[in-house]
């Protein structure tokens, strides 16, 4: 077994994350942590960043909410913050400017954007308050993600594992399998599974989805049970693929405007004030 | 805050470094104070450090105690130690170059530290006389995580821009980018041989300088070496260089005995995987075996007189007997550390596993003590 450990949740955050002690519903939780990794994406593309340091960031960014609330920081500000520090981590800064000239951009499409698609950002000026108000908040970001974290800000990827798990079965011809699970291990980076399950969990939860949707028959009747080979329990491999397709449920134009209306700290307190007698 | 300021004892690029004490314990620490930069945000160095050796408890590594964080500045509490060995060579070395009973015990502390780094997966990528610390009971700490990394399943090439340039693996100079823990075994081996002579072994002016100052004694390798070195490490390029022969580390080293130049010369391997791991090192015949460490004086130095040493064989063998304790304690406290470890991990499968069998998720260890306000 490799010693290099990576801190998951406790049952007791699981349970009662810090958001929801603060009365946001856990749906709407969820929501907002697949939002905030999204913006973390569209980011990472926009400023060709390796995938290495946008999923790093994704995870550090879903720990995170296990030890704080929506309440207390925003979660654009926060992504923000993740994105920086796990683009050093992975050896590969960003400009703190470029980083915000984007955010900027992905936080005024998301409040402006009509649902015509028809968008014009106006960039910020040079040495507006806008910018400097930014950065700060990014500075800040960046220091709680650490402090809170403990600076335990190890991150193990399950691309590796995929590639191993895929030989071991013998997939490695099938193309479409090896896509379709590698994208399912990118799209559970927008739930908190990486925070919750060991690697070998979350990749066997990838290969179950993949083999499942494409009608290929591996080993499943005990004792001989393939995801067992990587140590993985059904139960936990279950509740993985759980947690991927809910993120692909249609949502109802209200609830997609509520996320993106709440991507501030300031917006999720207004929201509390007018939701908040539960 | 919990610690007195005493005085600045050294400044880095980053960093002002002052001795200090707690106030609890009344212990003498090291204060690390890094100001935070409003360009930046958190230093990685600072981030490296900490997330690495908050996790690194060995006697032979620099310990972390604690981290206090304040709106302007951070502050990282080190384990106090009096000089590193780069002073330590200057100060108590004959022309800076250790007796061979120091370099001994010396790089068996330094092999120890990093077994441990890489057994830990963690690469120090700069280990040099400077980084490594000597405290009064003359043991020696590898400290200065900077530029240090976790490596794991590789999923990311590394940066190129490591290790200061005297100790840098030739590797890593022509390039490669997917090194491992054997760019930190080349720059045990320099330190050892600086040691030995008191003068860094290769010192190069740049990137393509020092390649040649190395092939200069190492010997230029084989086309067919170097080819292979590419393959593995595919991001590197191969340019033509001068055919030099191999000097024998006898001729660079006259003082080292037979078995020192035998680990030097598995140490300084060009093709990095020759080289030994820092847990071959330990077993190699230069710690475990009992030879006479006698050091031939050379041509034209003169010979004490030997009233000044009634006996000298009594005294050596005491001293191996004392450094054959040394290591002894050392390696009894490592294990007990190890086992300390084992325990734990198992305590944390068992938990798991019991979540696990009750349908819950596993235990977290999201530690946030010491990192406060």
């Amino acid at each position: 077994m490799s010693r290099a450990l990576y801190p998951l949740a406790s049952l007791e955050q699981v349970e009662k994350s810090p958001s929801r002690e603060d009365g946001i519903p856990a749906d709407l939780e969820e929501d907002l942590r697949a939002y905030g990794c999204k913006l973390i994406h569209q980011a990472g593309i926009l400023l060709k960043q390796k995938q290495v340091a946008v999923a790093t960031a994704q995870i550090l960014f879903q720990r995170f909410w296990f030890v704080t609330s929506m309440k207390q920081f925003g979660i654009g500000d926060v992504g923000m913050g993740a994105l920086y520090l796990a683009s050093k981590l992975e050896e590969c800064p960003l400009r703190m400017r470029d980083l915000i000239n984007v955010y900027d951009l992905l936080l005024q499409r998301a409040a402006h954007a009509p649902p015509s698609g028809d968008f014009r950002y106006a960039p910020m000026s040079y040495f507006g308050n806008a910018f400097y108000d930014l950065k700060d908040a990014l500075v800040v970001a960046e220091m709680q993600v650490l402090k809170r974290l403990g600076f335990d800000v190890h991150v193990v990827l399950p691309y590796g594992t995929l590639v191993n798990y895929m030989r071991l079965l013998d997939l490695t011809g099938r193309e479409d399998a090896v896509s379709r699970a590698w994208g399912y291990l990118n799209d559970a980076l927008q739930t908190p599974v990486y925070a919750l399950y060991p690697v070998p969990t979350i990749v066997s939860a990838a290969i179950l989805l993949a083999t499942r949707h494409l009608h290929i028959a591996l080993p499943s009747t005990p004792p001989n049970c393939w995801w067992e080979l990587f140590d993985a329990e059904w139960d936990d491999v279950w509740s993985v693929c759980g947690y991927v397709m809910r993120l692909y449920r249609t949502r109802s134009a209200e609830d997609e405007e509520r996320v993106k209306g709440m991507l501030t700290k300031k917006d999720v307190r207004r929201w509390l004030e007018e939701h908040g007698d539960r | 805050m919990n610690y007195v300021q005493a005085r600045e004892t050294g400044e880095g690029t980053y960093a002002t470094v002052y001795k200090g004490r707690s106030r609890t314990t009344n212990e003498i620490v090291a204060l690390k104070e890094i100001h935070l930069d409003a360009e930046e945000g958190t230093p990685s160095t600072a981030i490296r450090e900490i997330s690495l050796m908050k996790e690194l408890k060995h006697v032979n590594i620099v310990r972390l105690y604690d981290v206090i964080h304040t709106e302007t500045k951070l502050v990282l509490i080190f384990e106090y130690c009096e000089q590193d060995l780069k002073r330590y060579m200057d100060a108590h070395g004959d022309r800076c170059a250790l007796d061979p009973m120091t370099v001994r015990s010396f790089m068996y502390q330094l092999l120890k530290g990093i077994a441990f780094c890489h057994d830990n997966r963690v690469l120090h990528r700069d280990l040099k006389p400077q980084n490594l610390l000597i405290n009064k009971k003359g043991e020696l700490k590898v400290g200065d995580f900077g530029l240090a990394r976790a490596f794991g399943v590789p999923v990311n090439t590394f940066s190129n821009e490591v290790v200061t340039l005297w100790y840098r693996a030739p590797d890593v100079l022509l390039g490669s980018r997917t090194y491992s823990t054997s760019i930190d075994i080349w720059s045990c081996g320099c330190i050892f041989a600086e040691m030995i002579s008191g003068v860094p072994l290769f010192r190069g002016r740049d990137n393509q300088d020092q390649l040649l100052h190395i092939m200069r004694i190492v010997g230029t390798p084989e086309d067919r070496v170097l080819r292979k070195i590419a393959t593995e490490s595919p991001e590197i390029q191969l340019k033509q260089y001068p055919r030099y022969p191999k000097i024998p580390f006898s001729q660079v080293l006259p003082k080292a005995s037979a078995q020192a130049l035998d680990l030097l010369e598995k140490l300084l391997q060009f093709d990095p995987s020759k080289r030994l791991t820092a847990a071959d090192a330990l077993n190699h015949p230069y710690f475990t075996g009992t030879v006479n460490m006698t050091y031939m004086p050379s041509a034209g130095a003169m010979q004490l007189p030997a009233y000044n040493y009634p006996n000298p064989h009594a005294q050596q063998q005491q001293q191996q007997q004392q450094y054959q304790q040394h290591a002894q304690t050392q390696q009894q406290q490592q294990q007990a550390a190890y086992a300390q470890q084992q325990a734990q991990v198992y305590a944390m499968q068992q938990a798991q596993a019991q979540a696990a069998q009750q349908g819950q998720v596993p235990p977290a260890y999201y530690q946030q003590q010491n990192y406060h306000r």
